[in-house]
């Protein structure tokens, strides 16, 4: 009747993962209260959950994964502090949990921190600086992010029923196999991010469609802002690689679930064509994860130094580049595995090759800033400190693209120090500086300066003294994912990672606390003229939050830079352009087929981990059957009538009005 | 602006020197009302265009997830663990009858929708409805040919061989008859709802699906049958 | 326009406008039929070809697999001009690089593990030897 589901699935027995599993059902179950008293069910269905506006969805994508980069920061801090006090000793995890807690990790930082943060900002911005109301297919990308949520749902509901994988954040075989992992560990993973792949690819083909078909009238490619370039460049591996880990993992699913034999080691399965085809999807998805955060700090370079960027052509040409050669370099993953001298030198050259690409763009990004008249705001601050680690990350990549080099090193700390190198000062860093630098336009007001300054300096420094050790125990001779610790000189290095953690935790606690602060006093940080950081592209020409419609009359782009062009000439006649024809704007309607359907695809996943097969025929139908209900709907678009639409963009333009005034009297503007 | 009837790459020249930037009929700022080219600076594209080009990438994605599975049969198709070998269990004159019939469902899909562009009810059913005949009798096939082997003790299970042959083989057929219930779905909403705007794009959408499948089973009876059978 | 009424004519499209493939609105319907007629004709001979040539001795043995290939890579190429109506025109132009793209990935996919796992299987010991080693 519950398949393989009872009582001991409950981790009574196990103080952490029990505690860790109260705390939060107490918090949910608060936090569902607290709604429900306040009677916010009907606002909160009506404008987030059903919602299909790109806005709305991309703040939901980053709430989620802010929440699970919380979560997996979490992991890190017991791991940490594991190894720390397990030197000559048991430390305070066994073995089984410490295993669980570095796979999820890893999964969880990956899968459901870096993604849905970067997807939220790929929503957020692309429709916007496109100049267009929304993506190409916005019922898709409702489905595509409760998907998502549903499977990091899975990934947090094994802390309480079941356990986690413990093969690492990419289950190799044959230890990810039935015969070695027969419980339900590795099949939370496989499920959960099944599900959550789909929504990915989805979103994949939503922004090339975008990109490709939806831009407003004068948008050539060569006029697109670089964010929106490298969220194209993205969105195309996206598609060219998430079928990928669709495949292989359901490969993995057929070896564990009616016993194949694709990477079985005994009757001729593969285990080693498993690494080939999950590194051919790993290692562009890293590239997924850094091409929009490069993009960002594009966007950011050329507005806090008040010129535009450097060499926008080349830039272009260097995320093409990229895009392509991410997929051409995947076995430097796994150098160690025999493939031989031809094979190796093959990708060990491709892999240093493709760091020209980020190379161009170093380069463009410095000399963005010189001549420029530089502002050091905070999103400022996150890209100075972003160039100075990215490079160092990126050189110790290309060290370890040398095979003989690599041979030594792989999984080992510096390994370990590398990627999280590249990722945290590359990825993580960049979603700070956006989100520093894109919240006042979706939200209104700006985030608290000081407070975020010091989060800033916190997390810099606790970065390096955290992770600078590891490159140093990885040159001792430290393999990576250890429980504990035999050698007493690694003992030093491990205690001041440790360190670097109280840092980074407190710089943690300084960036909640400016979150909560700059609620707290969000009138005084009002942002009213909608363009707050004196931006260049078609976002900063909307009101702070923009209108559900975006753009009132879609513009007309004559030029790269297209709002900076309309600014300039603003301040020279030292009036806006006349008020245009407004016309009655059609807009997709809301709809809870993608809740609906992730609400299904989430009873549909738990029941296939547990084997409650009844179960997940029942989803599956009900899920179906959603899907067929919405496609027979009648009505997809409503109308926003004439007088609405005059209404709220004369109240943008009384607000640009003002802010003409004040931007000639300061004379702001060269 | 009549370039009917000349060759494409003419017509082009020719718009090039008309309009070198592409801005279509919209000067700056005129206002006038011009549906989006798709070449992108004239404005979003019409939805007709967008959501055909939109499920055009899907299958191009699609198609990646097919490749993997012949990467991995073409991987293991020596691994038969002292089981039997592709040679053996292929059946070519079956195979035969399995293309014949997926080639005639794509001919009479791309039939149904010429009946479609004509706003033809009646032939988009009927059309539709052989397709789906065909369809179902190549499922049908396929079956029998698994039921068949595993009759015999030749089952996924047996060897690394059998596991990708019958991994890929089946993923095919699994999207055949997926397909066959869309078919279905799309029947019943042309007849109740008529040729409307999303009817018509979703059908752009089935014929690509289908020819697509097609194309697929081009590569697998090829590589997986026709190869396989000289080995 | 609303969607609620039927489209009788059809949407009349810019004539410039981008298709996707496999989607032709303007397209007379006798030219649509003709080019399924040369579409099955072309599938049916390639097809036949391939099959007949897999059983036979006509050309050198170890030549049919790329013979095969070859024919089967037409015959793909017929599906996509003639059913899917893939052009050189610059209606085209986004589907040729979205199929370009994907071929791309394909080969990269296919040939790179290939290559990838037949050295692979070349320079490491067999699990079965391995585990039998460890007994």
């Amino acid at each position: 009747m519950f398949g393989k589901l009872d009582w001991s699935a409950v981790p009574f027995s196990q103080p952490i993962p029990l505690i860790t599993s109260i705390i939060v059902i107490l918090v949910v179950l608060g936090v569902l209260g607290l709604v429900t008293a306040k009677g916010w069910w009907p606002y909160l269905w009506r404008e987030w959950i059903t919602t299909v506006d790109h806005k709305r969805i991309g703040i939901m994508y980053c709430l989620l994964g802010v929440v699970m980069l919380i979560r997996g920061f979490a992991d890190a801090i017991m791991m940490r502090t594991q190894q720390a006090a397990a030197i000559g000793g048991p430390g305070y995890l066994p073995p089984e949990h410490y295993n669980q807690i570095f796979s999820a990790h890893g999964t969880i930082m990956i899968f459901f921190g870096a993604m849905p943060l970067v997807i939220g900002f790929m929503n957020f911005l692309v429709p916007l600086q496109l100049g267009v109301r929304d993506v190409a297919f916005p019922t898709f990308n409702s489905v595509s992010f409760w998907l998502t949520a549903s499977g990091a749902l899975l990934v947090n509901v094994s802390l309480f029923i079941g356990e986690f994988a413990r093969t690492g954040w990419l289950p190799y075989p044959p230890l990810s196999e039935a015969t070695y992992s027969p419980g339900v560990g590795v099949d939370y993973y496989l499920w959960a991010v099944q599900i959550s792949g789909v929504g990915t690819l989805v979103t994949g083909i939503n922004f090339v469609t975008t990109v490709l078909k939806m831009r407003c009238p004068g948008m050539s490619y060569m006029r697109m802002p670089m964010f929106t370039w490298t969220a194209f460049a993205s969105s195309l591996i996206i598609v060219a690689v998430f079928p990928i880990l669709t495949a292989t993992l359901a490969m993995l699913t057929l070896d564990r679930y009616v016993g194949w034999h694709y990477f079985t080691n005994t009757a001729g399965g593969n285990p080693m064509m498993f690494m080939n085809l999950i590194w051919a999807w790993g290692h562009p998805e890293v590239y997924i994860l850094v091409l929009p955060s490069f993009g960002i700090f594009s966007e950011i370079f050329s507005t806090f130094s008040g010129k535009p960027l450097f060499g926008y052509r080349s830039m272009v040409a260097a995320t093409l580049f990229i895009c392509i050669v991410s997929m051409m370099v995947w076995l430097h993953h796994f150098f160690t595995m025999g493939a031989g001298p031809a094979v190796n030198t093959f990708f060990g050259v491709a892999s240093s090759v493709i760091a020209v690409g980020t190379g161009v763009k170093i380069y463009n990004w410095v000399f963005t800033m010189y001549g420029g008249r530089v502002r050091f705001e905070v999103p400022m601050l996150w890209s100075m400190g972003f160039i100075f680690t990215f490079i160092i990350g990126g050189l110790t990549g290309v060290l370890l693209a040398v095979p003989p080099a690599d041979f030594l090193v792989h999984n080992s700390m510096f390994l370990v120090a590398h990627f999280h190198n590249v990722i945290v000062g590359g990825v993580v860093f960049a979603l700070f500086a956006g989100l520093e630098f894109w919240f006042p336009k979706a939200f209104g007001f700006r985030l608290h300066a000081g407070l975020g300054k010091a989060a800033f300096w916190f997390a810099f420094i606790g970065f390096w003294v955290t992770f600078a050790p590891l490159y140093i125990l990885g040159l001792m001779g430290m393999t990576r994912r250890l429980q504990h610790v035999i050698v007493p000189a690694w003992g030093f290095w491990l205690y001041v990672s440790v360190a670097g953690v109280a840092i980074l935790i407190v710089g943690v606690i300084l960036q909640v606390a400016q979150l909560v602060v700059s609620i707290r006093d969000r009138e005084k940080l009002r942002d009213v003229t909608g363009d707050l950081w004196d931006g260049r592209s078609l976002e900063w020409a909307t009101p702070s939050p923009p209108p559900f419609f975006n753009f009132a009359v879609l513009p007309n782009v004559e030029g790269e830079e297209p709002y900076w062009g309309i600014k300039l000439r603003a301040v020279e006649t030292q009036q806006l352009s006349p008020e245009p024809k407004y016309e009655p704007i059609e807009m997709p309607v809301n709809s809870p087929v993608g809740f609906y359907t992730a609400f299904f695809a989430t009873v549909f996943g738990f029941a296939m981990i547990w084997y409650i097969w009844w179960l997940a025929i029942v989803a599956l139908v009900a899920a179906y059957a959603g899907f067929a209900w919405f496609a027979w709907r009648d009505v997809h678009e409503f109308e926003v009538p004439v007088e609405e639409v005059a209404r709220v963009d004369r109240a943008r333009r009384a607000a640009r009005e003002v802010f003409l005034t004040q931007l000639s009297r300061q004379e702001v503007l060269p | 602006m009549s370039d009917m009837g000349l060759p494409a790459s003419v017509g082009a020249i020719r718009r090039v020197r008309e309009d070198p930037h592409r801005l279509g009929y919209r000067a700056h700022g005129s206002g006038e009302d011009v549906e989006g080219t798709g070449h992108g600076t004239t404005g979003p594209a019409h939805k007709r265009i967008i959501v055909g080009y939109g499920f055009w990438i899907f299958l191009l994605s699609d198609i990646v997830m097919f490749s993997c599975f012949f990467a991995a049969f073409a991987v293991q198709r020596g691994a038969t663990a002292g089981g039997p070998s592709i040679g053996e269990i292929v059946d070519i004159r079956r195979v035969g009858f399995e293309t014949a019939a997926l080639l005639l469902s794509s001919y009479t899909c791309m039939l149904s929708f010429a009946a479609t562009n004509k706003r033809n009810l009646l032939w988009t059913q009927i059309f539709l409805f052989v397709t789906g005949l065909l369809g179902l009798i190549f499922v049908l096939l396929e079956l029998q040919e698994f039921i068949e082997l595993a009759g015999k003790g030749i089952t996924p299970q047996r060897s690394g061989m059998l596991t990708s042959f019958f991994g890929l083989v089946g993923l095919h057929g699994l999207h055949v008859t997926l397909g066959g219930v869309w078919l279905a779905t799309m029947m019943a909403q042309v007849q109740i709802k008529g040729f409307r705007r999303e009817i018509v794009h979703r059908l752009i959408c089935f014929n690509l699906f289908w020819h697509a499948l097609d194309i697929v089973w081009i590569g697998i009876f090829t590589i997986v049958y026709l190869m396989g059978s000289g080995a | 326009m609303s969607d609620l009424e039927s489209d009788p004519h059809g949407v009349v499209l810019d004539r410039r406008e981008d298709h996707a493939p496999g989607d032709e609105p303007l397209e007379d319907s006798g030219h649509w039929i003709y080019n399924a007629n040369l579409g099955l004709g072309f599938s049916i001979l390639l097809t036949a070809a391939a099959f007949f040539l897999a059983g036979s001795h006509i050309i050198y043995g170890p030549s049919i697999p790329v013979a095969l290939m070859v024919l089967a890579v037409a015959q793909m190429g017929v599906h996509l001009v003639f059913f899917l109506h893939i052009t050189t025109g610059p209606d085209n132009t986004n589907n040729v690089l979205a199929l370009a793209f994907g071929v791309l990935v394909v080969f990269l996919i296919g040939a790179g593990s290939i290559w990838i796992m037949d050295h692979l299987n070349q320079n490491m010991m067999p699990m079965e030897q391995m585990i039998q080693m460890e007994r």
